[in-house]
């Protein structure tokens, strides 16, 4: 019988959520009423200038004008949680100043490394499944759960580059951090579908073997396709198969709690307005199927 | 050095094409991956975006010029770029004022530099001097006209500054 916690995953609709990162006040006019929750990028509304790195107040000011109306939770990019040295503070400052500002359901980040010796890599790429991996990125987990006594997720990214070899499989990483850490997991549908085809992930096993239990947001977006490779580009509406694919794990997903639709702000301009609020209906539909 | 530095490391260098060949197997593996030019062509991508969407009039001469696929690339791989859009931004303009050949690109890098900086808050005074009349190379990198040619004997100096009036100021100076 499944616990308080654990409630019955058929009984229960997740909320949905959209991103949004802020300078298109009427954009957010209009899917506020379509969401339950918004997802910021606290990295995408921050300038960096003389001073430091810190928040744009304009954009704060933005989610603050509808504050009543407002969840929101964060998802951060630029935290590089597996770097070999240390991670990026200037990060946790920009959360310390949205956590501030507001109260946040929780936060994210992607299991990946964007800065190496202080140096940005230009993009993200995954962490060797690896103990020495494992303890490094538990240990911060555990630093960032003291810091924030809010939910701390993480989700995977996808692999471009062949697999570096490994101590363990794709789930049962994931396994040992949430196990050992007590963090939860964003499971991206779109990501599993891009590691299927580019690098031959069996989602059906990934799904078999993974602690379904700590999943907590599901995230799902559209693509494109370059040179022979999925790419994790938000720049489209999802695909059929990626709806299927987050109906699946919303149904074995016991305390999965939020879907979010992600699009890129650039994508914004090519997508319209008008074609993300029906995706946002679309995928509410789809996922309260 | 640990596995996981190395391994870091070593996907730093592959992506910024840098360093000796990796003797590792698996980054030796990596390195002959088609993944790995998939990786390199998404980080210039991201590059060529932001700067575009920060450093509008340089990155339009830059394309005018065909060069600016190449000079984000040069400048991305070799130096140790900011995870921060107006970090990288002023840091590449800051890179194409001195590593330039061309006195346009480097006046306009220039130029463009320190309207940012001043942007980001500096109270220092810059000082541009230009070979020709900088608001028509402006408007022509605007709107695609043709860029004005130098002016033999003029010298254009503006100045750009939080103090100045209206930020920036443009004196004409004629040579004998």
């Amino acid at each position: 019988m499944a616990s308080a916690d654990t409630a019955s995953a058929s009984s229960f609709r997740p909320a949905l959520a959209a991103t949004y990162d802020g300078d298109d006040p009427s954009l957010l006019e209009r899917i506020l009423p379509l969401v339950d929750i918004i997802e910021v990028s606290p990295d995408t509304i921050a300038r960096s200038d003389r001073a430091g790195v810190r928040l744009r107040p304009e954009i704060l000011d933005e989610f603050g004008a509808v504050l009543p109306q407002l969840r929101l939770v964060a998802h951060g990019v630029g935290l590089s949680i597996g770097s070999f040295d240390h991670w990026n503070e200037s990060y946790l400052a920009l959360l310390d100043g949205l956590f501030s500002r507001f109260s946040l359901e929780w936060h994210s980040e992607h299991l990946a490394c964007t800065i190496v010796a202080g140096e940005n890599v230009g993009t993200m790429f995954p962490l060797p499944r690896t103990e020495e991996a494992l303890d490094l990125v538990c240990e911060r987990v555990a630093a960032i759960q003291e810091r924030y006594r809010v939910p701390f997720l993480l989700e995977h990214v996808i692999h471009l580059l062949p697999d570096a070899p490994a101590e363990f499989t794709p789930a049962g990483f994931l396994n040992q951090i949430t196990s050992r850490s007590g963090c939860g997991l964003i499971l991206d549908a779109y990501n599993l579908e891009c590691d299927a085809y580019n690098q031959g992930l069996d989602i059906s096993a990934f799904l078999n073997e993974l602690d379904l239990r700590p999943v907590r947001e599901l995230h799902i977006a559209g693509g494109v396709e370059h040179k022979g490779f999925y790419l994790d580009i938000h720049s489209r509406r999802a695909r059929d198969t990626t709806l299927a694919l987050a109906r699946e794990i919303i149904r074995r997903a016991p305390n999965l709690r939020l879907v979010t639709y992600e699009f890129l702000k650039e994508a914004v301009a090519s997508l319209g307005h008008d074609a993300i609020c029906a995706e946002l209906a679309r995928i509410r539909r789809s996922i309260h199927q | 050095m640990t596995q996981l530095e190395r391994y870091q490391r070593g996907l730093l260098d592959l992506i910024k094409r840098r360093g000796t060949p990796p003797c590792d197997p698996y980054l030796e593996s990596v390195a002959g991956s088609r993944g790995l030019e998939m990786v390199r062509e998404i980080a210039l991508w991201w590059r060529a975006l932001q700067l575009e969407a920060q450093c509008h009039f340089t990155c339009r001469l830059l394309k005018r010029l065909n060069c600016f696929d190449a000079l984000v690339r040069a400048y991305f791989e070799g130096n140790p770029t900011s995870p921060f859009v107006e970090e990288q931004s002023r840091d590449f303009l800051a890179w194409l004022g001195t590593h330039s050949d061309d006195p346009l690109i480097r006046t306009t890098a220039e130029f463009e530099h320190a309207l940012l900086e001043v942007a980001a808050g500096s109270v220092e005074i810059y000082e541009v001097l230009w070979d020709r009349h900088p608001e028509r190379v402006l408007a022509a990198l605007e709107n695609g006209a043709e860029i004005p040619l130098a002016e033999p004997n003029c010298l254009y100096r503006i100045q750009i500054g939080a103090q100045v009036a209206d930020t920036v100021a443009c004196t004409r100076e004629v040579r004998e």
